[in-house]
């Protein structure tokens, strides 16, 4: 074996702290150096011409390079390495100038220093083995969950680049939360027509028909991995026909049942055919069978009678259906819903009336809502005061330890709305801390705070507020906390903390998609890779990461587009890094051990050959499940046993 | 196991596993600033500290080291998410089995430097030559056996 070694002088950064000629006469005494080359700096643009044509010249078999930290310039003489026809893993960097030269003080004892560090490297070189990059066919297109803000975004953002989409929503509508919010904050923008252009892109935009859009629909299984996963989804039956439906309503008008409508938080009802509010997308009624007098044994069909666009529009035989797709990448936006207000039972909810979440109240205030836009007590009437409790469960140790972030503002939003829709109405904040981030939030703050009808309480703890029943169906909100204040208030707004959407447990478990500890979608990277789980293939989007605003979610879905644009693409081959683990069969026990040390679900199981296997493209290199496996019987390449304990050795030699 | 005579100008040697992300990152941050500490330290770069295998530490024990340095990322920070908890796991049964060997505890350190942690990597560095020195040559070695 011929290993050639070279010795970057950094000018004089490392040379006049380590001689390079003790180092020299120490190296070129081991054996199979062939060559021991100093170069003043060999990653500027001479020093990499040298070291190419040196290699080309003297072709040795492994190479050694000492000179700054590999994080520095690895990558760097890698490239050169390749240039030069050599396979780039054939090298082994040594850091004389970080961790030996700039940090020692005697120059003798830096020079050897640096000489255990190569002998170490020469030692472990040997045994590199020449690595390539595996490619992969991997399909372009993308599975979006949930057709919120974050979905929608990210499904017009790929399907803008051509990219095909399968738009998969639970419920018969698009637009998630914020179609049924009348006015948004910060500028007061209705909901629905901010949502509108991306609707109606969505739906008939000049690329629609890049976006499979499947409402009423659920993601069922998922095999596979980034790049090739396959999905089976179940398309649950409208029994309405959206392509021939004209979204006139005549068949709702004639249905005999109702029950009720969970879109406005069940404060009204609906048919069993209906929309579940006006202006709800796609603009086609669905048939609730749980309410329908047809599926309780009945021959009734009046609205299929009723419809005048033919007999096939409502259609009673439409059965649910398994389709299965295949897609290269998986995007999670499934949404929130809020804190359970019934976890605090001092605040009356669910047992006093007039006691309502912030949800409910959107509907309340919107003109699509249970009271088209009227806000009146149970008894009928305008309140003349309205109390609206902040941070619901937010935090605090004993329900969510994290604030929303979102609450304070559409708090003062409501401020803002019950002074238009009633001037005279006192309005009442409690709150724990207000928190009003951006550069915009502060507006409605100070429409509030300057406005006369309203006043700020602060509360410790949310177990210090006390609701209980008044005189004449008004409430009574004590505060045992700070200012001690008691007021009374016809209604009662509670602003809960954002929690996971339902269904995030089995959709998470199905993906094999970590939750933190409060149930959100874990994210690789709090802050480097927020729209990335730790499963390669699968991103996050929106409230189902974290709770988040509109803009935010928004982003986060053309984040998550990003990746899928930048990480997969039309007729371009998924690379696979070479320093992953491989797991040699006859020496797998079957223990499984790897499985549950993998922190990526790299590792799967063979349950018929009894053996572990490394999907590769799932990997991350790390190297736990080689360290972890008690039979030997898996390799972390270019960072094997054999490789690490010859560095030992060669080290301490 | 070790040495009583504490040979005077002991200079140990120890053997240090750095992870990629951020203790070895940390240990160029030192580089950086310029801060000489001891050359006692011989850096073995590792993906991750969950990649250390405790034969890894065994074997530089049995090859002539004084004492050995694993370091991690901070919980909470591991690049690899959980890296670092394997490391600090398999630490704990590895310093029962030295024990059994009769090898003293301060001679395997497991501690936390992050890339930014320039100083912390130094005084970390400076405190384990320290300590080895303070408990003398290991003769569990093959080299040292003899002697």
């Amino acid at each position: 074996m011929k290993i050639g070694v070279y010795f970057c002088n950094c000018g004089t950064n490392i040379a006049d702290k380590i001689d390079p000629e003790k180092v020299k006469a120490a190296i070129t005494a081991l054996p199979d150096v062939a060559y021991f080359k100093t170069a003043d700096f060999i990653c500027s643009e001479d020093g990499k011409t040298f070291l190419e044509e040196d290699l080309k010249e003297t072709r040795p078999d492994r190479v050694v390079i000492a000179a700054c930290s590999p994080r520095d310039h690895e990558n760097t003489f890698m490239r050169v390495l390749a240039k030069a026809g050599m396979n780039p893993y054939l090298m082994q960097m040594v850091n004389i100038r970080e961790q030996v030269a700039w940090v020692t003080a005697d120059n003798e004892r830096a020079a050897q220093k640096a000489i255990t560090a190569i002998r170490g490297a020469i030692a472990r070189v040997r045994l590199h083995q020449p690595l390539e990059k595996k490619e992969l066919e991997a399909c372009p297109d993308a599975l979006i969950i949930g057709a919120g803000p974050a979905g929608l975004k990210a499904a017009l953002t790929l399907a803008e680049a051509g990219r095909k989409v399968v738009l998969v929503e639970k419920t018969p509508v698009i637009g998630g939360m914020p179609v049924r919010f009348e006015e948004l904050f910060p500028n007061m923008e209705c909901g629905p027509c901010m949502l509108e252009s991306i609707l109606g892109e969505v739906l008939h935009g000049d690329y629609a028909e890049n976006i499979e859009l499947l409402t009423l629909a659920e993601v069922v299984d998922v095999a596979g991995f980034y790049g090739n996963f396959i999905v089976k989804i179940r398309q649950n039956p409208r029994y309405v026909d959206t392509h021939q439906c004209i979204g006139c309503g005549e068949c709702i008008a004639g249905c005999p049942a109702s029950a009720k409508n969970e879109f406005n938080c069940g404060l009204n009802e609906r048919k069993a055919i209906d929309f579940p509010f006006m202006g709800a997308l796609p603009n086609a009624p669905s048939i609730d069978t749980a309410t329908c007098v047809r599926w309780k044994g009945e021959e009734c069909k009046v609205c299929k009678e009723s419809c005048p666009m033919g007999e096939d529009v409502v259609n009673f035989e439409d059965r649910e259906q398994i389709l299965e797709r295949n897609v290269g990448a998986v995007l999670l936006a499934t949404g929130s819903s809020l804190y359970d207000c019934t976890a605090i039972p001092g605040l009356g909810y669910g047992k006093l009336p007039d006691v309502y979440t912030s949800l409910e109240f959107e509907r309340i205030l919107s003109s699509s809502g249970p009271t088209n836009g009227e806000v009146a007590t149970a008894n009928g009437t305008a309140p003349r005061s309205i109390a609206i409790i902040h941070c619901v469960g937010s935090l605090d140790p004993d329900h969510r330890h994290y604030c929303s972030g979102v609450c304070c503002q559409y708090a003062f939003k409501f401020n803002h709305l019950i002074e238009s829709k009633l001037p005279q109405t006192k309005v009442y904040h409690f709150y724990k801390e207000l928190v009003i981030p951006g550069k915009e939030g502060f507006s409605l703050y100070h429409h509030a705070t300057e406005n006369h009808n309203a006043e700020l309480y602060r509360y410790e703890k949310i177990g210090s507020l006390k609701i209980s029943a008044g005189t004449k169906g008004s409430k009574t909100i004590k505060n045992s906390s700070f200012g001690k204040e008691t007021v009374t208030a016809d209604m009662v707004i509670l602003c809960p903390a954002m929690v996971p959407a339902a269904g995030s447990e089995q959709l998470g478990a199905m993906l094999e998609v970590s939750r933190d500890r409060f149930g959100f979608f874990e994210e690789l990277h709090g802050r480097l890779d927020a729209s990335q789980s730790k499963i390669k293939g699968v991103y996050l989007a929106g409230t189902c990461q974290a709770p988040m605003d509109i803009q935010k979610a928004m982003l986060q879905g053309m984040a998550t587009a990003g990746y899928v644009l930048s990480g997969l693409a039309e007729g371009k081959k998924l690379e696979i890094e070479p320093i992953t683990a491989a797991i040699d069969e006859e020496r797998c026990a079957g223990c499984r051990i790897c499985l549950s040390v993998c922190p990526y679900k790299a590792i799967g199981f063979d349950a018929e050959k009894k053996k572990s296997e490394v999907n590769a493209v799932l990997c991350h290199g790390c190297g736990t499940c080689v360290s972890g496996c008690p039979a030997g019987a898996i390799t972390g390449n270019h960072f094997t046993n054999e490789e690490i304990l010859a560095e030992i050795g060669g080290m301490l030699a | 196991m070790s040495g009583n005579k504490k040979t005077a100008g002991f200079e140990p040697k120890i053997v240090g596993f750095l992870c990629n992300w951020c203790s070895y990152a940390g240990a160029d941050k030192a580089g950086t600033a310029q801060t000489p500490y001891p050359p006692n330290v011989h850096v073995v770069k590792v993906m991750c500290s969950g990649r250390v295998d405790p034969q890894f530490v065994m074997e530089a024990y049995e090859n002539g080291a004084d004492g050995v340095i694993i370091l991690a990322c901070h919980p909470g920070d591991c690049h690899y998410k959980e890296g670092n908890y394997r490391a600090v796991q398999r630490n704990r049964i590895l310093k029962q089995l030295l024990s059994q060997f009769g090898i003293e505890e301060e001679r395997c350190r497991l501690d936390y430097v992050s890339a930014g942690e320039g100083e912390k990597f130094v005084r970390v560095i400076t405190e384990m030559v320290e300590s080895v020195k303070r408990l003398g040559p290991l003769s569990v070695n093959k080299k040292r056996a003899a002697v």
